[in-house]
């Protein structure tokens, strides 16, 4: 395994009990970054009903990743597994005189598409009434301590970056072989079919570099994405991720050293048949949050819980205050600037660019 | 080794069916898979070790000149048109140093080679250049090449039969001239170091 040793590295904690599915964070995305042609269908930041199957359809049985060090050969996701980036028929609804006879729909070009596509399986949830539940899991690159993208490009395009670990690639060098994708385990990266190159979540690095949180973290109305440096001992991502341990990464197993990190839910507690309250037994099967986080995640919601229950009894909580975050800054470490308060000015902006494209080239 | 001889065509034959080519030599071009060992990362290893590719037999080359216009026509079985997430591909392969060592499995590090590769393209890709400049430094170790390369292709296609043209100039030859020739079968997902190539440099007499 490559060790891709940073001097920093990002990370971000997302407490899945305060994420409502309003897909802010990945609409946000999508309008900064992903709108050119050959983009319709990415989604760097996309958010899934749990359970599901994910996006693309059925990731988390498309192989990737590191076990005892040796990359785990993986399935490429297809455009169709993807799906999405739907062109519609406006012309002959609106303009073609069909109005009458058929209605909006995507465009349906055999491919695939139509049939698949960002939180398809929205409203399906787990479970059956009266104990139906779900919760929302946002997802995006993971920023890989270990990332066994950078590692399976042939063309040296992929890089972690040093000062802030985050996983870049240098798309003039990309050759569109996408072994990125294959090896990635979170299936994170998409393919630009119309510009022949790869591409995935940049987190905002030009944002950062202006000292400005990633657009999904600042524009997220529940105020649940923590941004910051997960070794800073001051920082609440530290905290939640080293000290209380109610922070978990994703699929750990996958051995890519994710640097995205989540609260679990809690749930309500299930109903008896006679509609009585099993208050032993939570809602959300606490088996099914252990395939995804990991045996640590019954402490985690135990530690939950219990502070939850000091906080009932009249006592306090420097956990729940954090989570609940009081000061909305105190989200994102040292990433506070206003993007609206930057200079925009044309010339800036030229030499902004000219840096980003020297950052690429140093690390190579 | 095989010979190629470059043959002066009097004119520019890009077109793969220009009446010109009648006047080269094809030469059938024997091609063997780049080893799975040789793979440029684990991961590839890993991902192809009990992989079949690299199974296209042979290619027919022609070479040919006009002015300081290189000319190289390919012709061999792929999988047709692309259908699914790879392309059919080929490309022509020149040592970029003199050393006699160059690796024909794409180069190495101390010995790279330069490439011109065709691709097949998807509608949407018509920005794409068909025709690529790399520098390769170990199997689909590909970089970008010098960007003014002046570099052109044509393909025709009859069912699955390519024939496909890629000229530029023709300084790209070295001295002593040898070329090298990979495809790549889209079908089966090859690119990059995951193909064919000649199993050693033909010499080129111009
Ligand atoms: S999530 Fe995937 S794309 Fe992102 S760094 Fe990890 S392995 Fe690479
Ligand atoms: S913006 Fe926030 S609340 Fe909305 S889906 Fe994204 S993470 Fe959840």
């Amino acid at each position: 395994m490559t060790e891709q040793g940073a001097a920093g590295q990002l990370a971000m904690v997302f407490d899945l009990n305060k994420c409502m599915g309003c897909q802010t964070c990945s609409v946000a995305c999508k309008v900064l970054w992903t709108r050119e042609e050959g983009e319709e269908h990415h989604w760097w930041m996309s958010v899934n009903t749990q359970p599901g199957l994910g996006t693309p359809k059925g990731w988390e049985d498309m192989g990737g990743g590191w076990r005892d060090g040796t990359p785990v050969p993986g399935h490429q996701p297809t455009r169709a597994e993807f799906g999405g980036g739907w062109e519609f028929n406006h012309q002959e609804v609106l303009f073609g005189g069909r109005g009458r006879d058929t209605h909006l729909q995507p465009v349906d070009r055999g491919d695939g598409t139509t049939r698949w596509g960002m939180n398809w399986d929205e409203d399906q949830g787990g479970g059956t009434y009266p104990n139906s539940y779900y919760f929302y899991l946002p997802r995006l690159c993971n920023h890989c301590t270990h990332p066994v993208c950078v590692s399976a490009c042939p063309s040296g395009a992929m890089y972690k970056r040093h000062e802030d670990g985050i996983v870049l690639r240098d798309e003039a060098v990309c050759q569109g072989a996408r072994f990125c994708m294959e090896a990635c385990p979170y299936k994170k990266i998409s393919f630009n079919y119309v510009r022949g190159v790869s591409q995935h979540c940049i987190a905002c690095f030009p944002r950062l570099e202006e000292g400005v949180a990633p657009a999904c973290a600042r524009q997220c109305p529940g105020r649940l994405v923590f941004v910051g440096d997960a070794a800073d001992p001051a920082g609440p991502i530290h905290r939640l991720v080293h000290e209380w341990k109610v922070a978990l990464p994703l699929h750990e197993e996958y051995g890519t050293g994710p640097n995205i990190f989540y609260v679990p839910p809690l749930s309500p507690y299930r109903l008896h048949d006679d509609f009585s309250i099993d208050e032993e037994t939570p809602r959300i099967p606490p088996e099914y949050l252990e395939s995804l986080f990991g045996p640590r995640v019954h402490a985690a919601l135990d530690t939950l819980r219990d502070e939850m229950a000091r906080v009932r009894a009249g006592g306090t909580s420097e956990l729940l205050d954090t989570l609940i975050v009081y000061r909305w800054h105190d989200l994102f470490g040292p990433y506070t600037v206003d993007p609206a308060s930057l200079d925009r000015s044309p010339e800036r902006v030229a030499v902004q660019l000219g840096r980003a494209r020297v950052g690429a080239t140093e690390g190579e | 080794m095989t010979d190629l001889t470059a043959q002066e065509l009097g004119a520019e034959a890009l077109a793969p069916d220009d009446p010109a080519w009648n006047a080269a030599e094809a030469v059938r071009v024997p091609l063997v898979p780049v080893p799975v060992d040789a793979q440029p990362n684990a991961y590839i290893r890993a991902a192809w070790h009990d992989r079949s590719y690299g199974a296209t037999p042979s290619a027919s080359v022609a070479v040919a000149t006009h002015g300081d216009r290189l000319f190289v026509r390919l012709e061999w079985d792929g999988s047709g048109p692309v259908a699914g997430e790879f392309p059919d591909a080929c490309a022509v392969l020149f040592p970029a140093g003199d050393g006699p060592d160059t690796p024909v499995t794409m180069g190495d590090h101390a010995s790279p080679v330069e490439v011109w590769q065709w691709r097949d393209r998807l509608p949407v890709q018509e920005a794409i250049p068909a025709v690529r400049h790399l520098v390769s430094t170990g199997p689909g170790m590909f970089r970008p090449g010098a960007a003014d390369a002046d570099l052109a292709a044509a393909a025709t296609v009859d069912g699955t039969r390519w024939s496909v043209v890629l000229a530029g100039p023709r300084s790209a030859l070295g001295a002593p001239a040898r070329v090298a020739v990979a495809v790549w079968n889209g079908a089966n997902e090859e690119r990059a170091g995951i193909g064919a190539v000649s199993d050693e440099w033909a010499a080129v007499q111009a």
